[in-house]
């Protein structure tokens, strides 16, 4: 057994939570958790609604008290400080941006609870807004802003203090498309600039891969898996995982005992590595754009697995084309490729064969 | 409602029915529509319409200390009660809306409850209580009794204003680092103002009306405007009566007219 | 959260309110009970003496016939005045409902007062009715039941127009579509729809006018006849009158008695809805 009190007052850690959960009444809305952030780390909690993230965020920043265990921030219990004590900071999807005072006063907010002198407020604020692009907007009110820039004094206002972690609540779930990838990448920057350990909640998985140094997807309450953006990509655990973050094709088959796993329709794939035993049931998946689309007579690459089909369906999204392939054993098989112009597309009908290579198959769990 | 349905029928019960609504305006109006003009009419007759147009009754009222004394009073009475209801249910409207703690069933029964009991009851009960307090016919003992009418209103109200802020707002400031106080005052206070407004005029208005409990509690020197006029009613319909009555619809009307002012400017971005 | 620095805002924030209601509305209920039972010693005589009196017996019903004829009264014409705003552009909606608000707002003195002048023997309804008649018409249309009766229904209207308004107004206006887009004709559509969804809040429209006409006091004292008086007016003068404050007390403690009884369910009702 581990000593999770040892393990909570680690300082290697910006925070760490140890057994949390949080009960409504009967109701579960997070089953006892424990987490570690390192300091400087950008953490995405990931998660269909209801899964349990936003709970686990104001539980940290103290919203709401927990059922069982323990908060430790840089090695402290802050399990029974109050939200104001913590010193983190926020940024909020709705921005709550004081509206009955002005961008400068909304910054300066932190620092006058503080009761730092006017001159250190003054500079700070400055700084802040400098850094978030708003220097000479202090006089304005939040509603005479558009919503990307009261998002940036939202995280003005919380820079200004140097918390030691900051919480951003989905911040730019209110925004339009072009806006919010302009602002992402900004908050990258300021992550790099400044070194604050971010907690990030986003339902959006590719803000998530594209920002993250670490993602913890949550489905029901509970963590389904942990880490970095490529290892949930390319090594999804089980099928929640595969089919949460990104598109896949999935086969389920029973491995043979001669290195055969036996798929719908009779036909044999080579079992992906990993000592599985004879009979084994196995899920396995491979991501559409490992999956590549070839003339009936195209030469097939050594290791590769092959299945002929007719053309279901293409659509064209830009830059890549979609392609599904109704196989002649069953299965129906997703492929991404290149945009070619329509001429060169696949066409619906068509006689295919589908190809990937066995090193791209992940198992999951079932 | 149905009013983009274009049948024949429902036009005509519509018709029906807003010539019917019509009446009612004009019967629940009827009062105001007909103390306003007999304010200004003469002041040996109580007829409608006046047969001459003077600001007589005026000049009676302003004059004679039989009426000023009672509106001094009542000015007085409702004010005080108005800043005490004020301090008491704005701090308790708020926490009353934001927090679960124990008791506050209890405890907001208790505070509602003058809403339910009848007023003879409560005006009884406060003139036995003041008169045990030796507070009795004290125009303290007014203030005291007008408390308890006002200040279920002014906590209701602050709580309806109160559900309309934004909770992360006060979230938020508590987390960078302001404590409830400061969070109260900085937050919560100046989002807060078009109810703090409403609610102080109308617990004023409500004191500024108060019969039955002002009724039970004044001796002969702490007579209010609204007992006075029940006193003069009681006995013998005067013509005075109608300017006092004009008074008093004046002051629901600029309770009225702030009310549904400050409806309107309720904050922006809540 | 850290139990001692909300306990400690708790105590600041709701301490003015709680001392309020315990020092100013708790204790006269109190003493009204303990009046009621106190005489010369610890007894029920009172509520003996007041219960098997005539007196009493002929106000408790006509207290109940008012408030049952006026509540009764003023849900039907407060209905229709809802119904009315509820179909109205939203801007004009808030206009007339300002003309409800205002009369909400007036004082009842100002509202006796006008109808003392409004249906008194030379009043104007008498002054009309001679004038279009020819003769004179003296009708007896103030100081009795049909006077009361005016005088409370002018009160209550305004009460049950708001939150009657409010459930109206719950109700979704695409169900009204579907019902006439599936051939329901008006009066159907009210029977069917209107009528059921609003059911729920014209009922507790109707209890809570009634709980509030229980208590009336200065409408019948002005408006109505010396055989017309209520429970209010009993206490009253068993208060100022007789100067009996133990009778006084023990009718109080009956009239509290029958509005609790009556706004239970309501609580009960609101509870419920507010779960839900």
């Amino acid at each position: 057994m581990r000593d999770e009190t040892v393990l909570g007052r680690d300082t290697a850690h910006a925070i760490a939570l140890t057994g949390i959960s949080k009960m409504y009444g009967l109701v579960t809305a997070l089953h006892p958790t424990d987490l570690s952030v390192d300091k400087g780390e950008f953490l995405t909690l990931l998660g269909p609604s209801g899964s349990g993230k936003t709970t686990l965020l104001n539980l940290i920043a103290g919203a709401i008290g927990p059922t069982t265990g323990t908060i430790f921030l840089d090695g402290r219990d802050i399990t029974q400080m109050p939200p104001r004590d913590r010193g983190i900071g926020m940024v909020f999807q709705n921005y709550a941006l004081m509206p009955h005072m002005t961008v400068f006063d909304n910054v300066a907010y932190p620092l006058r609870a503080r009761r730092q002198p006017a001159s250190t407020i003054r500079a700070k604020v400055t700084e802040a807004l400098e850094r978030v692009g708003l220097r000479g907007f202090e006089d304005r009110k939040p509603r005479q802003l558009s919503g990307g820039q009261q998002q940036r004094v939202g995280i003005a206002r919380c820079i200004v203090y140097s918390p030691a972690i900051i919480m951003m609540d989905e911040p730019l779930g209110a925004l339009d498309k072009n806006l919010r990838e302009q602002l992402q990448s900004e908050i990258k920057r300021l992550h790099k600039e400044l070194g604050t350990t971010i907690i990030y909640v986003t339902h959006d998985q590719e803000e998530a891969l594209n920002m993250s140094d670490r993602i913890c997807l949550m489905s029901a309450g509970q963590i389904t898996q942990l880490g970095t953006p490529d290892e949930l990509y390319f090594q999804p655990r089980n099928r929640f995982v595969a089919e949460f973050i990104g598109e896949s094709n999935l086969i389920s088959g029973r491995t043979n005992g001669n290195g055969q796993l036996m798929i719908a329709g009779n036909r044999s794939i080579p079992v992906p590595a990993g000592g599985w035993t004879d009979g084994a049931e196995l899920l396995v998946m491979v991501r559409p754009e490992r999956v590549q689309i070839c003339d009936m007579d195209e030469p097939v690459k050594e290791g590769s697995n092959v299945l002929s089909g007719e053309i279901g369906t293409t659509s064209f999204v830009g830059g890549m084309t979609r392609v599904t392939v109704q196989t002649e054993n069953g299965l129906n098989m997703t492929a991404r490729m290149v945009s070619g112009r329509a001429e060169s597309r696949p066409q619906a009908g068509a006689r295919v064969r589908v190809c990937w290579s066995s090193s791209d198959m992940v198992v999951l769990e079932t | 409602m149905s009013d983009n349905i274009h049948d024949p029928h429902s036009r005509r019960y519509h018709a029906m029915g807003t010539a019917l609504a019509v009446v009612i305006y004009l019967f629940l109006l009827a009062p105001i529509v007909v103390t306003i003009p007999m304010a200004f009419g003469p002041t040996n007759a109580l007829t409608f319409p006046p047969a001459s147009y003077s600001l007589d009754l005026f000049k009676i009222f302003f004059s004679s200390p039989d009426w000023l004394n009672p509106l001094w009073e009542s000015i007085k009475v409702a004010l005080g009660a108005t800043a005490l209801a004020m301090l008491a249910g704005a701090p308790a409207g708020y926490w009353i809306a934001r927090h679960e703690f124990v008791g506050k069933g209890l405890i907001t029964a208790l505070i509602m409850s003058p809403l339910v009991i009848p007023t003879i009851v409560g005006a009884l009960g406060l003139y036995l209580y003041f008169s045990y307090l030796r507070i009795g016919g004290t125009t303290l003992s007014l203030v005291l009794g007008h408390i308890i009418v006002t200040l279920p209103y002014v906590v209701l109200m602050i709580m309806a204003g109160v559900h309309k802020l934004d909770r992360n707002l006060e979230f938020g400031a508590e987390l960078m680092g302001a404590g409830p106080i400061r969070m109260f005052f900085t937050v919560v206070i100046p989002q807060l103002v078009p109810s703090l407004l409403s609610a102080g005029f109308f617990a004023f208005l409500i004191s500024f009306d108060e019969v039955v409990i002002s009724w039970f509690l004044a001796s002969s020197n702490t007579v209010t405007l609204p007992v006075k006029m029940f006193s003069a009613l009681e006995w013998e319909v005067s013509p005075v009566i109608a300017a006092v009555s004009t008074l008093l619809t004046t002051v629901s009307l600029l309770a009225c007219i702030v009310a549904i002012a400050f409806k309107k400017a309720t904050p922006v971005d809540a | 959260m850290n139990r001692i620095s909300i306990i400690r805002a708790q105590a600041i924030f709701m301490s003015p309110a709680v001392l309020a209601a315990t020092l100013l509305i708790l204790p006269p209920l109190l003493y009204v009970f303990y009046t009621s039972v106190y005489g010369p010693a610890l007894s029920l005589a009172a509520y003996g003496q007041v219960l098997t009196s005539k007196l009493f017996r002929q106000t408790l019903t006509t207290t109940l016939v008012v408030a049952g004829l006026s509540s009764l009264l003023s849900l039907l014409l407060g209905f229709v005045v809802a119904l009315h705003l509820a179909r109205q552009p939203a801007r004009r909606r808030a206009f007339l409902t300002v003309l409800v608000l205002l009369p909400f707002w007036t004082s009842v003195l100002v509202k006796c007062f006008a109808f003392t002048v409004i249906l008194g023997r030379e009043g104007i309804i008498n002054s009309m009715l001679s004038w279009i008649f020819g003769i004179k018409i003296q009708l007896p249309l103030v100081l009795n039941m049909v006077g009361l009766l005016v005088g409370m229904t002018n009160f209550l209207i305004p009460l049950v127009v708001l939150p009657v308004l409010a459930s109206l107004l719950a109700i979704d206006s695409a169900i009204y579509r579907a019902a006439a887009i599936m051939g329901a004709k008006p009066a159907r559509i009210f029977w069917t729809v209107t009528l059921p969804m609003s059911l729920p809040g014209l009922l507790a429209g109707l209890l809570s006018i009634f709980v509030m006409s229980l208590g009336a006091f200065i409408v019948p004292s002005l408006l109505g006849g010396p055989q017309d008086q209520m429970l209010s007016s009993l206490v009253a003068f068993y208060n100022r009158e007789v100067l009996d404050w133990q009778k006084a007390s023990a009718i109080s403690v009956v009239l509290l008695g029958m509005v609790f009884i009556f706004a239970a369910p309501l609580a009960l009702w609101r509870r419920r809805k507010l779960k839900a």
